[in-house]
């Protein structure tokens, strides 16, 4: 097959440097018949299922800010830019990008859009999918694509842009991404309650915040293991953390409507980074989800016996479950209560990975995806649990 | 294209005589869209009733390896819906909406319901479907899926896919998918994602669950009068700089303003004015009022002659239906309109309005902008009179040069209305070959054949693979996915 260059005039038709230089280490690598394991900073290696790769291909030090114009809220950065030199960047102008995935900030936004990871904010302010705007990939066949593009609403063509997104690298290495930008809230302010025990407690709550006037941008539910952990702790119960983001009067009114569904305390933003950096190192880590109207019963299934570090999301149904690597297979046992589930593994001990979180592309459509962009299997394998060929 | 003769009696056995079109006559109706100057009869019409009967149509059309193009309501302004050397599959007939589960705010729709249906069937829940396309009271939700579809409330609530959480689609080979969850987030390729917006080209949403969303505890409309589009231009990006998501922010430019008050729909627009934004603000009553005043002063700041606020429910409604019909009441000044579409950043929104003005004045040619100004999603429309080859010569013209523009300002080719036919010369200049070359096999995943709506979306020349089809062999032709 003989691979053309780019030979578009337009604005997104270009090959960045960057993209050249990993584009040749993908060539080289299919011609040689070597597979790649794409790393970022590093942080999250242990996620996902192992990797069989003869070779390591380090994004880190594509770092930088490409774009950023503020007052488009747009910003173009290099896959391997750290979270934290994001929020830097972005807070000098009073903005910030709504993505909080677990984990440590020097975790890379390539790897970030790669796993599709986003945090307690993804209920007000959009999952990765909904912050994209835009993704430059060097694919498995040493071609590179720009998807997308750099302004908020596009459907020009078919959008590659979200298959990228959750791929965890296997459609193409990510060289470059643009995001969506929101302002900074004038105040932002998080308030506890606590939950009363049993299935009840946490129904009826629920049932109350989803008819509450209430806007929250981020809404979790926390085991009472978990709020020790992350110092969020109501009397020794779990408790629903809210976090009301806003002008000065909306969530004044916000925090006393909080006020009436139970005893609310406020807490300080402490609790949020503490909650996304809460596993153990060698945590094993696993969600569930279900339609938003099913939160209680698998809440009540994942933290009814106790003894579990637990937190979920009110309003997408997604419950987020850990254990030390030891008991890992407790996580089994947990997954295995709750019925009709999505389920997701983060990091499992090899063996758990096929019984917990089977894989989800080996079906008709995925593999015919996979083989698109990457015919010869070079990217990542193994990571989403794909049958050998 | 030469059609077995004996397909339109096997259709005709699913769906019912009465429900086969074979006639010139019937199959005019469904020769347009809503993009002007095009016109495309089909070889043949079928509209099932049931979900088994569009399986069975869809199974039969690949038995015999035959091209279709599946069309909703026929609202689109790109051409998409055309059938030429195609057997066209309407799916209006499909209007069921199967439930509505207002705790998990979901509900699940046949392709064929019609947008404002389901928020009117949520409301009771006092839950609201929220992609609001001006074409809403007649689009329905399968052409949405296949367009990925926008509208003024985007803005604040997203489009079409941050809306859609599965859909079961038939692919053209006849087989069923699940796509996406109602389960929410699940492992693996977001093949939902790539089938929203993907122009029926990859199949029939035959089913589709899509979020509902709240309705707002209380919603003000706001109209502000500037003398220049310029200044309009420049509150635009001062109102979305400070935070404040409207939920809606439209612009309408002079020659706008003058074709909606001069028709039935007269929303009590300021005729004089140079520009006007109509902006939304909803959410919680509290802290609304701040957000209010601070648009006022924005648009103010600006240059604004006057902001006024609409009192009650019936002058919001007044104002917003000057905007929604505002096509068609440039379509009572001109035989024929373009609806264009093109997104540019929104900080380059006063120079690329002055360049569109600079385009019309040298072509000739009359104008007139009204748009999702909060989003940088231009709709430049041209009125005039298709059967005229020379002013029709310079439309194109400028139609050319304003999407350059577009692009050359950062910008994309459409922001709701999809490529379809109309905006395939332009994809080159946005994607390079080798963009083009995978969309082309991502296409080939879901429709090997490339029988479902071929020719579109992306230029056949891009697709470097090309191979002749089963069905164009059948056929004794070329398809126009081919080459």
């Amino acid at each position: 097959m003989t691979l053309t260059p780019p030979t578009g005039a337009g604005a997104g038709a270009g090959v960045s440097a960057a993209a050249a230089e990993v584009r040749d280490v993908v060539r080289e690598a299919r011609a040689g018949e070597r597979a790649i394991r794409i790393v970022g900073g590093g942080t999250w290696l242990d996620a996902g299922r192992p990797v069989r790769a003869d070779a390591r291909l380090e994004l880190k030090a594509l770092a930088g800010i490409v774009e950023y114009v503020p007052g488009d809220l747009t910003l173009t950065a290099l896959a391997g830019t750290t979270l934290a030199e994001l929020e830097r960047a972005t807070a000098a102008e009073g903005q910030w990008l709504p993505l909080d995935p677990f984990g440590s900030p020097v975790g890379t936004l390539g790897a970030t859009v790669a796993t599709a990871s986003s945090g307690p904010l993804s209920l007000g302010l959009g999952v990765v999918r909904d912050v994209v705007l835009g993704v430059e990939v060097v694919t498995g066949r040493g071609e590179v694509v720009r998807a997308g593009g750099r302004v908020v609403k596009n459907v020009a063509g078919f959008d590659l842009a979200r298959l990228m997104i959750g791929a965890w690298g296997t459609l193409g290495a990510i060289t470059e991404v643009t995001v969506r930008l929101r302002a900074r809230p004038d105040v932002d302010r998080t308030v506890a309650i606590a939950i009363r025990e049993g299935a009840a407690g946490v129904e009826g709550l629920l049932q109350a915040v989803r008819t509450a006037p209430i806007a929250p941008a981020a809404l979790q539910l926390v085991s009472r293991e978990m709020a020790r952990h992350i110092g969020a702790e109501a009397n020794g119960s779990a408790v629903m953390l809210i976090r009301l983001c806003g002008n000065e009067e909306a969530v004044g009114s916000q925090r006393g409507v909080v006020a009436g569904l139970g005893d609310a305390i406020d807490v300080g933003q402490d609790v949020w980074r503490a909650l996304r950096a809460v596993e153990p190192a060698d945590a094993a880590v696993v969600r569930a989800s279900a339609e938003a109207g099913r939160l209680g019963e698998i809440w009540h299934a994942a933290t009814g016996a106790g003894g579990v570090l637990a937190h979920a999301w009110v309003g997408t149904g997604t419950v987020r479950l850990m254990e030390s690597a030891q008991q890992a297979a407790r996580l089994a046992e947990l997954i295995g209560r709750m019925p009709r589930v999505n389920v997701i593994g983060e990091r499992l001990p090899g063996e758990l990975w096929s019984r917990i979180a089977p894989s989800m592309v080996d079906d008709r459509l995925s593999r015919g995806v996979r083989e698109a962009f990457d015919p010869d299997r070079i990217l990542n394998p193994g990571i989403l649990g794909e049958a050998n060929r | 294209m030469r059609i077995d003769p004996a397909l339109a009696g096997r259709l005709a056995e699913i769906v019912g005589d009465r429900w086969v079109l074979r006639r010139h006559a019937q199959l005019l109706v469904y020769s347009a869209d809503g993009l002007p100057g095009y016109r495309k009869v089909p070889a043949l019409g079928v509209l099932p009733g049931t979900r088994d009967e569009t399986i069975a149509v869809i199974r039969l059309l690949a038995e015999y390896g035959i091209p279709f193009v599946p069309r909703g309501a026929g609202t689109g302004l790109s051409g998409g819906a055309l059938a030429e050397d195609a057997v066209l599959v309407g799916l209006h007939r499909l209007k069921r909406i199967i439930a509505i589960d207002p705790d998990s705010r979901l509900a699940i729709v046949e392709p064929g319901v019609v947008n404002v249906a389901l928020t009117r069937a949520a409301a009771t829940y006092g839950l609201h479907y929220a992609p609001d396309p001006s074409s809403q009271a007649a689009c329905t939700i399968g052409g949405n899926v296949a367009e990925n579809a926008g509208g003024p409330h985007c803005l604040k609530y997203g489009v079409t896919l941050n809306h859609v959480v599965a859909v079961t689609a038939l692919l053209p080979d006849g087989s069923l998918v699940e796509l996406g969850s109602a389960a929410g987030e699940r492992e693996g390729y977001d093949l939902l994602g790539v089938f929203v917006g993907s122009e029926g080209c990859f199949g029939i949403a035959l089913d589709i669950t899509v979020r509902l969303s709240r309705d707002p505890q209380a919603v003000r409309t706001l109209l502000a009068d500037f003398t220049s589009l310029d200044a309009a231009a420049r509150a635009t990006s001062a109102i979305v700089a400070t935070g404040i998501v409207p939920a809606a922010l439209e612009m309408m430019d002079g020659a706008t303003i003058r074709a909606v008050e001069a028709s039935i729909y007269a929303a009590g627009y300021p005729a004089d004015a140079a520009a006007v934004l109509l902006i939304e603000l909803d959410g919680l009553e509290a802290g609304l009022e701040a957000d209010v005043r601070t648009v006022e002063r924005l648009c103010r700041d600006a240059g604004a002659r006057g902001v006024r606020t609409a009192r009650d429910e019936a002058e919001r409604t007044r104002l917003w239906q000057g905007r929604k019909k505002a096509f068609g009441a440039m379509g009572r000044i001109s035989p024929h309109l373009v609806v264009q579409d093109a997104v540019v950043p929104r900080t380059r929104l006063p120079d690329v309005l002055a360049r569109i003005h600079e385009i019309g004045e040298r072509h000739r040619v009359r104008i007139c902008n009204v748009f999702h100004a909060g989003d940088g999603n231009l709709h430049p429309n041209i009125g005039y009179d298709a059967t005229d080859p020379g002013e029709t010569e310079r439309v194109h013209l400028a139609m050319g040069e304003i999407m350059n523009a577009c692009i050359d300002a950062g910008g994309t080719i459409t922001g709701e209305h999809g490529v379809g036919l109309d905006k395939l010369e332009y994809m080159d200049r946005i994607f390079s070959a080798d963009a083009l070359a995978a969309m082309c096999r991502v296409r080939e995943v879901f429709d090997p054949d490339r029988r479902s709506n071929p020719g579109k979306v992306v230029p056949v020349h891009s697709c470097r693979e090309w191979r002749m089809t089963p069905a164009a062999r059948s056929a004794g032709m070329v398809t126009a996915g081919g080459a």
